[in-house]
C-alpha cells in the first residue's frame, strides 16, 4: 500500500480556538476512510487543508507527494464538496454538472445522468430553490460521478431521507468496486456507514484519537454484563472505557479483546457479553476523551 | 493555461449572467427612454440609461467572488486560475458590451435619435474621438465597474466587513481631502481646464493605472481568501 | 445479517463455512467473488477480501488464476472437525453451567437430551 496523503505536525490556529492541534496522519490509496469525530473536532478544517482551500498554521501537507497549494497537478486529482457547498445563485443543478464536468479529468456522464434519475434531482429548478436534499443531491452526484483519485465528502447526507441514504452508499460502494479511489468520508451517522469504511480516522478536540482498521477496532471492544461485583471483578487491570449501572447489574466496556480463557472465565463468572458497535465504541472513546483530556482549547493565549 | 479556460466556459455555463441579463437590461433602458423621449415635447435630451449595464456589472463583479469562487473551489479550481478566467470572462462581456454600444450609438447617429432627436448611446464627451474611442471608454468603464465589485467583494471575503467599511470610509476621506487641497490651493480652474483638456478618452486612459492596482490588490487577497 | 461488534471479515468467513457445511456451496465450486459479496451484504470490498483471504490462508479456498476463488477439497470434512471441537467449547460448556444454577447433574442433562431428541426424531422423520 502506498500513501497518497501525508500530514506531518499540521496545526490549524483561529483566534480563539485551535481547530487541529499537531496532528500527523498518513492516507493510503483506494481506501475507504470514515472521518469521524464531534461537531467542531477539525474535521471539516482538516479536509479543507488538505485542499488548498484553508491554510495550515504551521506543519506539513503533501498530497500525491507535492504540495496542494495553487498546483493544479494534485487539485485536479481531488474533489471535495462540503456540507454547506455554495454555489452560483441563478444556476441550475444541470449547469452546476456541466461546469464539474469542465474540471475533473475522470468525470463520467453517463452516471452523473443515471444518479441524477435515481435521486430524482430536478435538474432544471435554480439552486436556490432546491429543498436541502435536493443540495445535497447534487453534491453527492459531483462527488461521485467526479471519480476523483481522493474524493473527500462532508456530511454529504444533509436533508436526504433514509432510502436516498442508502442509494448514496450503495453506488459509493458499488463505483468503488469498479474504480478504486481514495474516498474520506465524514459522518456523524457512524451506524450507518460502518460496513462501508475500512480504516476510520477519529479527531476530538483537535487531535487523533483513532487510526485504525475497522475490523480490527471492532474486534477490540466488548460490554461485559452482569453482577457488578463479579463485573468489577473481571474487569480488574484492564482497560475500562465505560460502565453503567442499573441496580445491581452493571455493564463495563473493555478493550483490547477477550481471549479463549477469559470467554471460560466469563462464563463461570455468569457474566454475558454484549458486542460493542462502532458507533458505541467511537462515542465512548470520545468521551473519555473528552472528560480526560485537559482544556487546552481555552489555554491558548 | 487549458483550465483557465474552463473557468471562463464555466462562468458563460450560465448564459443568463453574462449574456441576456446585461442585454436585458440595456434593452429595457432603451425601451424606456425612447418612450420617455418621444412623450417629451422637446428633442435633445441626453438620457443616462446607457450606464445601466454598467451598474449591473458591479453585482456580476461581486457575485462571481461571493458564489462562483466558492463552488470554483469545490472544483478543485486553483485561485490563481479562477482570477484570470473570471477577469478574462469579464474582458470579454466588457467587449461584447462595448461593440452594441458603439452599434447602437452609430444606429443612433444615423436614424436621428432613433427617430427622437435625443441621445441615449452618443452620450457628449464619449463620442469626441470617434467611434474607437468611445468603444474604449465603454470597454474600460463596464469592465472597470466590474473589477470594483469583485474587489470589494475580495476585501470583504478577506479581511470582512470592518476591513472593507474601513477602506471605503478612509478612500472618501481622501478624496475629502483632495477636495480641500484644490480648494485651497483655488486650484479649481486649473482642475477643470486639466480635465476638459484630457476628455473623457484621456480620463479614461488615466483609470488604467488606478485599475491595474485594484486588480493586483484583489488577487493578493484572493490568493488566501476562504471559500 | 451482518453485525456491526464484531470484525466483518470473520463474519464473512463464517458465513462461507457455514455454506460448505450445509452443502449449498460444495467442493470444488466457485465461491462468491469479493465484489459480489460486498454488493450483496453492503460491505467494503476491501474487507470482504479480508474474509476470503482468511479462508485461503486456512485452506478452506483455493485460488483459479484469473477464475476466482474455489472450496477446496476436504475442506468440508476439515471444517466439520473444527466445528466439532468448538461445539463443546460453544454449547456444553454453557448448557452444564446454565445447567449447575438450576441444581441438574450431568446425568439429568443427559437424560433431557435423550428425551429432546425423541420428541424431535417422532416430530420430524427423516
Amino acid at each position: 500500500m502506498s500513501s497518497v496523503i501525508e500530514v506531518q505536525n499540521l496545526t490549524k490556529r483561529y483566534r480563539e480556538t485551535t481547530a487541529l492541534d499537531d496532528v500527523s496522519f498518513t492516507i493510503e490509496k483506494d481506501t475507504i476512510y470514515g472521518l469521524l469525530g464531534r461537531n467542531g473536532a477539525g474535521k471539516t478544517t482538516a479536509m479543507s487543508i488538505l485542499t488548498a482551500q484553508n491554510f495550515a498554521t504551521s506543519g506539513q501537507v503533501r498530497v500525491f507527494g507535492a504540495t496542494p497549494f495553487e498546483n493544479p497537478s494534485v487539485l485536479s486529482r481531488m474533489c471535495f464538496v462540503r456540507e454547506s457547498q455554495k454555489y452560483p445563485d441563478d444556476a441550475t443543478g444541470r449547469h452546476a454538472l456541466r461546469m464539474a464536468r469542465l474540471f475533473f479529468p475522470r468525470w463520467d456522464d453517463d452516471f452523473a445522468t443515471q444518479l441524477i434519475e435515481e435521486f430524482a434531482l430536478p435538474v432544471d429548478r435554480r439552486i436556490k430553490k432546491l429543498s436541502r436534499g435536493q443540495l445535497s443531491a447534487v453534491g453527492v452526484i459531483i462527488g461521485l460521478a467526479s471519480r476523483a483519485e481522493i474524493t473527500f465528502f462532508d456530511e454529504p447526507y444533509l436533508g436526504l431521507d433514509a432510502v436516498a441514504r442508502q442509494l448514496f452508499y450503495d453506488r459509493l460502494l458499488q463505483d468503488y468496486a469498479d474504480h478504486p479511489r481514495t474516498v474520506v468520508l465524514s459522518s456523524h451517522l457512524i451506524d450507518e456507514v460502518a460496513p462501508l469504511l475500512e480504516r476510520v480516522l477519529v479527531i476530538e478536540q483537535g487531535q487523533i484519537l483513532l487510526d485504525e482498521d475497522t475490523d480490527a477496532l471492532r474486534g477490540r471492544a466488548a460490554a461485559v454484563v452482569g453482577d457488578s461485583a463479579a463485573v468489577e471483578g473481571f474487569v480488574a487491570g484492564r482497560e475500562v472505557i465505560y460502565t453503567e449501572s442499573l441496580g445491581r447489574v452493571t455493564s463495563a466496556t473493555v478493550l483490547g479483546g477477550l481471549s479463549e480463557q477469559d470467554r471460560q472465565r466469563l462464563v463461570a463468572a455468569d457474566l454475558d457479553v454484549a458486542p460493542v458497535s462502532l458507533q458505541q465504541l467511537v462515542v465512548r472513546l470520545t468521551r473519555r476523551a473528552a472528560e480526560s483530556a485537559p482544556k487546552h482549547k481555552e489555554l491558548v493565549p | 493555461m487549458n483550465r483557465t479556460l474552463s473557468v471562463v466556459r464555466l462562468q458563460l455555463v450560465n448564459k443568463q449572467t453574462y449574456l441576456w441579463v446585461p442585454l436585458l437590461v440595456l434593452g429595457g433602458a432603451l425601451l424606456i427612454t425612447m418612450v420617455i423621449f418621444a412623450l417629451l415635447p422637446v428633442e435633445g435630451i441626453v438620457g443616462g440609461g446607457a450606464q445601466a449595464p454598467m451598474w449591473y456589472f458591479l453585482v456580476v463583479g461581486v457575485q462571481s467572488l461571493t458564489l462562483t469562487f466558492p463552488f470554483s473551489q469545490a472544483l478543485s479550481v486553483t485561485r490563481r486560475e479562477f482570477y484570470l478566467g473570471t477577469m478574462l470572462t469579464a474582458l470579454l462581456a466588457s467587449t461584447a458590451l462595448a461593440v452594441i454600444y458603439v452599434l447602437g450609438g452609430l444606429l443612433e447617429g444615423a436614424t436621428g435619435g432613433f427617430g427622437t432627436g435625443s441621445i441615449f448611446f452618443q452620450v457628449p464627451g464619449v463620442w469626441d474621438e470617434g467611434w474607437a474611442g468611445a468603444g474604449l471608454v465603454y470597454l474600460v468603464l463596464s469592465f472597470a465597474f466590474f473589477q470594483v465589485g469583485f474587489f470589494c467583494a475580495t476585501i470583504y471575503k478577506r479581511f470582512g466587513a470592518m476591513v472593507l467599511t474601513t477602506g471605503l470610509i478612509l478612500l472618501a476621506l481622501l478624496l475629502l481631502a483632495g477636495v480641500w487641497l484644490v480648494t485651497r490651493l483655488e486650484a479649481w480652474g486649473r482642475f477643470w481646464g486639466w480635465v476638459a483638456e484630457t476628455g473623457v478618452l484621456g480620463l479614461t486612459l488615466w483609470s488604467l493605472p488606478l485599475l491595474a492596482v485594484l486588480a493586483l490588490v484583489s488577487y493578493a487577497s484572493l490568493r488566501l481568501a476562504l471559500p | 445479517m451482518i453485525e456491526d461488534g464484531r470484525p466483518i471479515f470473520v463474519q464473512i468467513a463464517e458465513g462461507i463455512e457455514a455454506s460448505i457445511i450445509d452443502g449449498s456451496l460444495s467442493e470444488e465450486e466457485r465461491a462468491p467473488s469479493t465484489n459480489e459479496l460486498a454488493a450483496f451484504h453492503r460491505i467494503n470490498p476491501a474487507t470482504a477480501a479480508k474474509g476470503i483471504n482468511a479462508l485461503v490462508d486456512d485452506g478452506v479456498l483455493y485460488k483459479r488464476r484469473g477464475v476466482g476463488m474455489f472450496v477446496a477439497d476436504g475442506a468440508r470434512a476439515a471444517l466439520l472437525a473444527r466445528r466439532r471441537q468448538a461445539f463443546a467449547a460453544a454449547y456444553v460448556d454453557p448448557l452444564l453451567a446454565e445447567a449447575r444454577r438450576l441444581g441438574l447433574g450431568p446425568d439429568d442433562v443427559a437424560g433431557l437430551i435423550s428425551e429432546r431428541t425423541a420428541g424431535t426424531t417422532r416430530k420430524e422423520p427423516s
